[in-house]
Formats: structure tokens, sequence, C-alpha cells
């Protein structure tokens, strides 16, 4: 690259990074998210290139799509991710909205109490719910009633899967909301507006950006779900794509080809919904120029304070008490069939698990390593990424930025058997395959999305006119990334960190296929013991990494880093 | 600079393990049985074992994806038709270990051998109140209305099994029976265990087609569960036990099969309460003289597998 080839700018010479910026984050992308999905579609197309060959080219595609169930279980996935969507924006837009008003120090404890659900796996989560409400389930054992009607129907699985993702919206909007600050709402009244109008009118234009975004993964995380559907789903004949997927992937005869061509539908759709996005987003976008740092706190009126403590209260206690007393209930039960009584109490499970020749310790300490890692890569990358595609803007950032939300959208195993399929090669000189690096890889390409979508927002917001005056005092890119950016990006980056090591201590699907030979994760012990061993124990084991990563987040929400707002 | 990339290159190949032979096998089923017996044949043959531990399913996906780059050299799998569909592409390496003369002719073929087998029962919950089932017709009675789980045979090769030795035994009497089943509301939730837990928990009464020593061995944890074995017979789940042809240990990987149907191996699965595929062994559960199987061509069955499954599908899905 010579000075000549530069835009005629002044400080060419210091913003010589740029192509490289975009390059890295260029290789990066394509290596860990493009290539997997790169081999899914060439299985799609060619069902022999798991053996290296073009034999037989597009004979699944038809089968597959020609298949007479499958616009019945497209049109489901549809609804549910949409329902899902909507009803996770409406629990957590109100408290998205009050957040704003909480004191710091109390509207941080809460924050920290509604990311606890990321913790709880999704199908643990549906297997509590169900044991919960189920008849002669733990409320009809205690109070006397079962929602089992409920829970086996469109509402109930909308409503268990909208308690679990809510959170990615109320964490992403409540950040804007801050953000915005209160000057607007406050000129709003003082011109008459009431409550409602101020938040339609006013704020909720401004945040709508954060909102379609956050609701975007949302969106994506609902239709590449699989617990819950599964789990639930099947109880009332209510199939989806992914359940599909999962089926030909795992139940015999297994039929990789034809699970890779319905993983294209799930693309397909997640391409639409963020071209939808893409539209809508730039249609409201607001860009805030004069950062609010408000003083934190407000009056909150004797009423209102009653009012935020039963609306936090309440989501806390759906989302995250219900779940969590069932799930400490299960694992303190000797067995299953004695029922919620004292005498079938017993601390065999949890103690089991601290046995010292037992392998719970390896699986936990396996889990944790590689959830560390991925979350410190992750965030890296991710900045790395959101910058590219916010701050350059340059051709290929687009399809970067799509890059960036495919693993969400593409169920666990298919991204595994993508990631075996390319790893697998004997033409790398070193390849990630056969050892625990490969989780790593897997976990990253997973949760690539949330960071880059959390950080892409919060850079988003953060003005243009910021850079540029970096700029214009001599600045070089690098300086300011880390000087100026990063550390205004630091507590998105810290939470962020944290989805990416709660959801990294937890993922199940990828783990069963890609760990290597001896290998355990903490979701594959959990699934063993749900398979061959006892619930009970299972339970037991997700209790403790509940609490002993819930323990590190909320250590880390302490970090210096944290308190930059 | 040569110096240093010859040291590396001969620093690379040697911190390979040349000699050290290690087994790779992926093995589905209890945990507990595979480590043991990987520890069991290291002791006995100083070869290390590799253990990719996982669903019958998701070691079949796997090998699968493999494909281009194989690594298995032995695979157990949970499911009989998993081992006929790899028999039929050609897959499986030619192996009758010398330990299988005691195998019954229906567990082994010339390629692939049962480790050992479960049983398909009647499971129930005595907590529950409803009569003790005697016969698989019974779960048809108005007793048993609302009250009953069934394995879907899409996705358990068991069930699938039961319902292929069923229709043998007599196909219009079994699609009946399920017709039936489907009309007392019969719950297909997904496969074994979710058919299983519902029962444990209390939410539903019996298990129509349980896997036998799950049952029994959840049994002798405490939990309130019987099994009963129908007195017109029922079906066995073998085990297969299979060496690939891609195996670049093949000596290795079939005294790996001699001693999963030794004694000490066949001991081993023994205590995991599964039929030990040796009609000498003991079992620790009603063994070969006290069941009554009924006997089918597997290799006919697995052919018409894609039929039986969406036809009990609709069945299920009519009601």
């Amino acid at each position: 690259m010579t000075a000549v080839a530069l835009p005629a700018r002044s400080s060419g010479q210091t913003r010589s990074i740029r192509p490289l910026l975009l390059g890295l984050a260029a290789l990066i992308m394509l290596t860990l998210v493009g290539l997997p999905v790169l081999a899914i579609l060439l299985y799609a197309l060619f069902p022999h290139i798991n053996e290296w060959s073009l034999a037989e080219p597009f004979s699944v595609l038809l089968p597959n799509l020609a298949n007479p169930h499958l616009i019945g279980a497209t049109l489901n996935s549809l609804s549910l991710s949409l329902s899902v969507t909507l009803l996770s924006a409406a629990i957590a837009l109100p408290l998205a909205y009050r957040r704003a008003q909480l004191p710091e120090s109390s509207g941080r404890i809460w924050d920290a109490l509604l990311m606890l659900p990321f913790l709880i796996p999704p199908y643990i989560g549906a297997l509590s719910w169900m044991q919960l409400l189920q008849v002669n389930g733990f409320s009809e054992q205690l109070l006397g009633f079962n929602l089992a009607s409920f829970l086996y129907s469109f509402p109930g699985i909308v409503t268990v899967m909208a308690l679990h993702l809510f959170p990615m919206i109320y964490l992403a909007t409540s950040k804007a909301f801050a953000v915005i600050g209160r000057r607007y709402g406050d000129v709003g009244r003082v011109f008459g507006g009431s409550t409602l109008q101020i938040f339609t009118r006013i704020h909720l234009p401004m945040v709508l950006p954060t909102l379609l975004s956050s609701g975007l993964i949302v969106f994506v995380l609902t239709i590449e779900e699989f617990g819950t559907p599964e789990i639930l789903g099947s109880r009332f004949g209510f199939r989806v794509i992914v359940t599909s997927i999962h089926e030909k992937l795992s139940d015999w005869p297994i039929d990789l080809p034809g699970a890779s061509v319905l993983s294209i539908i799930l693309i397909l759709i997640a391409f639409a919904a963020y071209r939808l996005h893409q539209r809508l987003a730039n249609r409201f976008s607001a860009a805030i120029d004069n950062q609010q740092v408000d003083a934190a706190g407000t009056e909150r009126t004797g009423r209102q304070r009653l009012i935020d403590l039963l609306l936090f209260g309440s989501a806390f206690f759906l989302a995250v008490m219900l779940p969590l007393l069932t799930i400490t209930a299960s694992s303190l039960l000797d067995t299953l069939s004695g029922g919620l009584t004292l005498a079938n109490m017993s601390l065999k499970h949890l103690s089991g698990l601290f046995d010292l020749d037992s392998e719970a310790w390896g699986a936990i300490s396996t889990s944790f390593g590689l959830a560390l890692a991925a979350a410190l890569c992750s965030v890296l990358i991710a900045i790395l990424v959101a910058f590219t595609v916010v701050r350059l803007r340059t051709r290929g950032t687009a399809l970067l930025d799509f890059l960036s939300i495919l693993p969400n959208a593409i169920p666990g195993m298919a991204i595994a058997v993508g990631l075996i399929l390319t790893w697998n090669q004997p033409f790398w000189p070193v390849t990630p395959y056969n050892s625990s690096a490969i989780l790593l890889v897997a976990y990253i390409c997973l949760t690539l999305p949330y960071p880059i979508r959390m950080l892409s927002a919060a850079l988003k917001q953060l003005p243009q006119s910021l850079d540029d005056a970096a700029y214009i005092s001599g600045a070089s890119e690098a300086r300011v990334i880390l000087r100026i950016l990063a550390p205004l990006l630091a507590p998105v980056a810290l939470a962020a960190g944290f989805i990416v090591f709660a959801i990294s201590t937890r993922e199940l699907v990828s783990s069963l296929m890609l760990a290597p030979p001896g290998v355990q994760t903490v979701a594959t012990y959990v699934f063993h013991q749900f398979d061959q061993g006892s619930i009970n124990a299972g339970m037991a084991m997700s209790l403790v990494t509940i609490l002993v990563s819930g323990s590190i987040i909320l250590l880390g929400q302490r970090l210096p880093g944290a308190k930059i707002r | 600079m040569k110096q240093l990339v010859a040291g590396l290159v001969i620093g690379l190949t040697l911190s390979v393990p040349a000699f050290a032979e290690t087994l790779v096998v992926y093995s589905a089923g209890p945990k507990p049985l595979s480590d043991q017996l990987a520890k069991g044949f290291k002791a006995k043959s100083g070869i290390d074992v590799e253990m990719f531990q996982s669903t019958a399913g998701k070691i079949m996906a796997r090998y699968q994806a493999e494909k281009s780059n194989p690594h298995a050299d032995v695979m157990i799998s949970a499911s009989w038709g998993h081992a006929i569909t790899l028999d039929q592409e050609g897959d499986l390496l030619a192996y009758t270990s010398p330990n299988a003369a005691n195998v019954p002719a229906s567990l082994k073929t010339s390629s692939y051998v049962a480790q050992g087998a479960a049983a398909l029962a009647i499971a129930y919950n005595p907590k529950s109140g409803v009569p003790t089932p005697q016969h698989w017709a019974d779960l048809a009675l108005p007793e048993y209305r609302d009250q009953v789980t069934m394995p879907d045979p899409a996705k358990s090769g068991s069930a699938l099994t039961l319902v292929q030795g069923l229709v043998t035994l007599d196909a219009d009497k079994a699609w009946n029976l399920f017709d039936q089943l489907a009309a007392n509301d019969v719950l297909v939730p997904g496969a074994n265990k979710a058919a299983l837990n519902p029962v444990l928990q209390g939410a539903k009464s019996v298990v129509f087609g349980a896997v036998d020593y799950i049952v029994i061995d959840a049994k002798q944890k405490g939990e309130n569960i019987e099994v009963v074995y129908p007195s017109e017979g029922t079906v066995l789940a073998p085990r297969p036990v299979m060496i690939m042809k891609s195996s670049q240990h093949q000596d290795a990987a079939k005294q790996f099969v001699d001693y999963l149907l030794s004694d000490e191996g066949q001991q081993l699965v023994a205590e995991q309460y599964i039929l030990p595929a040796r009609t000498d062994i003991q079992a620790k559960r009603p063994g070969w003289n006290d069941l009554k199987i009924i006997d089918f061509d597997a290799g006919e069955a697995a052919a018409q597998a894609a039929e039986t499954q969406s036809k009990f599908a609709e069945i299920m899905a009519a009601k």
C-alpha cells in the first residue's frame, strides 16, 4: 500500500490502518462464521461433500423442499418468533423505560438480576416450567392447581420463551433510554405533554433503532431455539423448522444434507428479517449528538416507587425466581417419583458433585475456562467488527454485518456439522478439530452476534463528531479506538462479555457434537445425567453452574470498568 | 534458518507419539459403562481408548460429517438400524470375534455384533393408582385413558423395533392397538427419557415400550416404578458394535471387540442392568430364559422403517 493509493487526506499516513482493520475483520468473520456457513450451503447442494465428492448435485434440494409438512413448520416458526419478539418487547419496554428513572444503585442491581435468565439454559428452563406446572407438578403438590393446558399451548411456549429472552431487549433499550437522558422528556412535560405522549412521541422513536436491533436478535434466537419447542411443543404436535432439522440430524435415518437444506430456509428467514430491520432502522435512525449525562435518580413519588418495585419484582419473580426455585427444589429431591415432600429431600445430588473424584469438577473447569476465553475473544472480535461496520462503512461491511447475525439464525447443531466439515479436512496444516479448541471456536462463532449487535448499537449512539474531533487533533485510528471509543464502550463490552460467558457455560448441542473424545462440559454432563442418569443430579449440576456463573457476573459488575456511567 | 526449520519439523513429528497406539471409540449409552470398558481394556491390552460419548444419533451425525477424514475406529450404537445402514453402505469391517460364539444368531452378523440388549417393556408408577397392566393391549382400556406415554418410533430406535415386532406378530391387531391407544389419548412426547419422566414425576402413569434397563436402574435408585414384560412377547433393542473399515488400527479394534465380548466386558454390561449379548453370562435382571422374544427379520424391518414410522405418525396425528 503506497501513499499514492490513499485518498488525498491530510492525515493519509495515520489512516492507513483502515484497510488493515477491514481486512482483519473480514478475515476473522469469514473464517469463524463464513466457512462453516459455506460448508452447510455446499452440503445442501452437494450431498456427498462430506466424502469430498460433488456427486449427485442438487439431488436433495427438491425432495426436502417438497415435504408437505414444511410449509406448516415454516409458518409455525415465523408466528412463534414474531409472537415471542412482540411479547418480549412488551415486557422489556416498560422496565427499560422505568430503569432510566431509577437511582443508579438499585438500577444496577435490577440489571444484574434481570441478566440471570441468560444463565438458565433454555432446555432446563422448559423442563423446570414443566415440573412446576404439569399435572401433579410442584404447583399442584403445593398449591393444588396445575397449568398444564396453558403450558402445552402456543401462548404457553411464547410466554416461556419470552420470559427467557426479554432481558436481551431490556438490557439494550434501558441503555438507550439512559443515553437519551431525561431532558427531552422534561421539555415535553414543560409543553404539557402527558406521560403517555412523551413516551410514544419522544422516547419511543428515539430508542427505536435499539429496540429494532435487539428485537431482531430475539427474533432469530427464537427461530433457532430448539429446547423449548422440542420439550413443550412436542406435547401438542407443534412443529417448527428447527425441530425438523434436529430430527434429520439425530434421528434415524440421519440426513445431514436434508438438515442443511432446511437450515438454508432459516438463513433466508434471518436474511429477510435482517433486511426489514435495516429498512426500518434507517427510517427511524435517531442520532443523539449531545450525549446526556444526567445526575442519577429522579424524585420518584412514593406511589411510583411502589409501582417500580412491583414491576421489576414481578418480572424478576416470573423470569428468574420461579425457574430457579424449581431447579433448586428438583436438585434437592432424592427421587423424581417421591414428589416434593420432606422425606424425599436429600443433599446427595448436590454433594455428589463435590466428590473429589467426580467428573463434575472437570466439566465445570473445562466449561468455565472455555467460556472465559470465548468471552474475551468474542468481545475483542466484536469491537473490531462493530467499528468496521459502523464507522468505516465501506463496501463489504454490509456483508460483514449480515454474517455477524447468521450464527444466531442457524441451529447450533447445524453449525457444528459445518464446523466439522470445515475443520476436519486433512489439508489444514493445523486445525482446532479434535481438541478442546474446536469448542472455543464453536462458542465464539455461536455467541459473536450478541457482542457485535450490542457494541454496534452502542457505537451508533456515540456521535461521529467525537471521532472527528480526535482525527482533527491528529489522532490515528488506533488511538481513536483505544483512547476514545474503547473506554466509552467498556460498560457495554463488559455486559456483552457476560452474556457470551453465560451462554458458553451452558451451550449444549454443539458441545455434544464437537467435544473431543474424553472432554466433558457442564452441558454434556447435565445432558448425560438427563439421558441415562437422574434428572435431579442434572438439575443439581445446573444449579451449581447457574450460581457460580451468576456470582462471577455479579462480581464483574463491580469491576471499575463497569462504572463509567 | 534451515536448521531451525528442520529442528521444528523433527520436534513436531516427535511430539506425535507414533507407537503408543490409541483407539478412538464413539459410544452411545451409559457413560459409566463406556468409562469402565475403556479402563478395563487399557489394563488388559495397554492400548489407550479415547471415548467420544454421546447419543446414538449424534455419534452417527459426527461420523457422517467426518467422512472425508474419519477418526472413529469402533462405534457402539444404541440402535441396530444404524449398523444395518452403515453395513449396507459398506463402511463396516467384517470381523467375527471368537468370543461371539455364545451370542445368539439374531444378535450378530459377519460385520457387527451386539454388546448387549435392552428389552422393551411396560413401566408403570405404582403410586399412580392405575391397575397393574399385564398386556400391551391393556393400555388401550379406559382405566388408562390419558395416563399412557410412548416413546416416538421416529426418535427412539427401540420404540421403532417394538412397533415392528408387534406388527410382525399380528399386523392387523398391532395397528388396531395403536389406533385405540391414540383414541385413549396416549402421549408420544419424544425419545425414551421424554416418555419415562412424566411417569416418574406423576403427570402420567404408564410407559408403553420403556427401555427396561433404564427403568430397572431408576428403581434401584429408589424410584417408584415397576417393569412388566407382557406375556405375548416383547422385542430386544440390541446395541451393535462396529469396526469401521476406515480404521487405521484394525487389530486394536478387533482386540477391543474381543474384550467387549469377554467375560469381563460382559460382566460390566450386566452391571448396568443391560442384557449381556452372551447367553452364558448371568444377567442381573430378567435374562434370556425369562423373556419371550418376538422373532422377526431386522433387515426387512429396517427396509420398511420409514413406512412404519410415517404410518405410526399418521395414526397419532389423527386422534
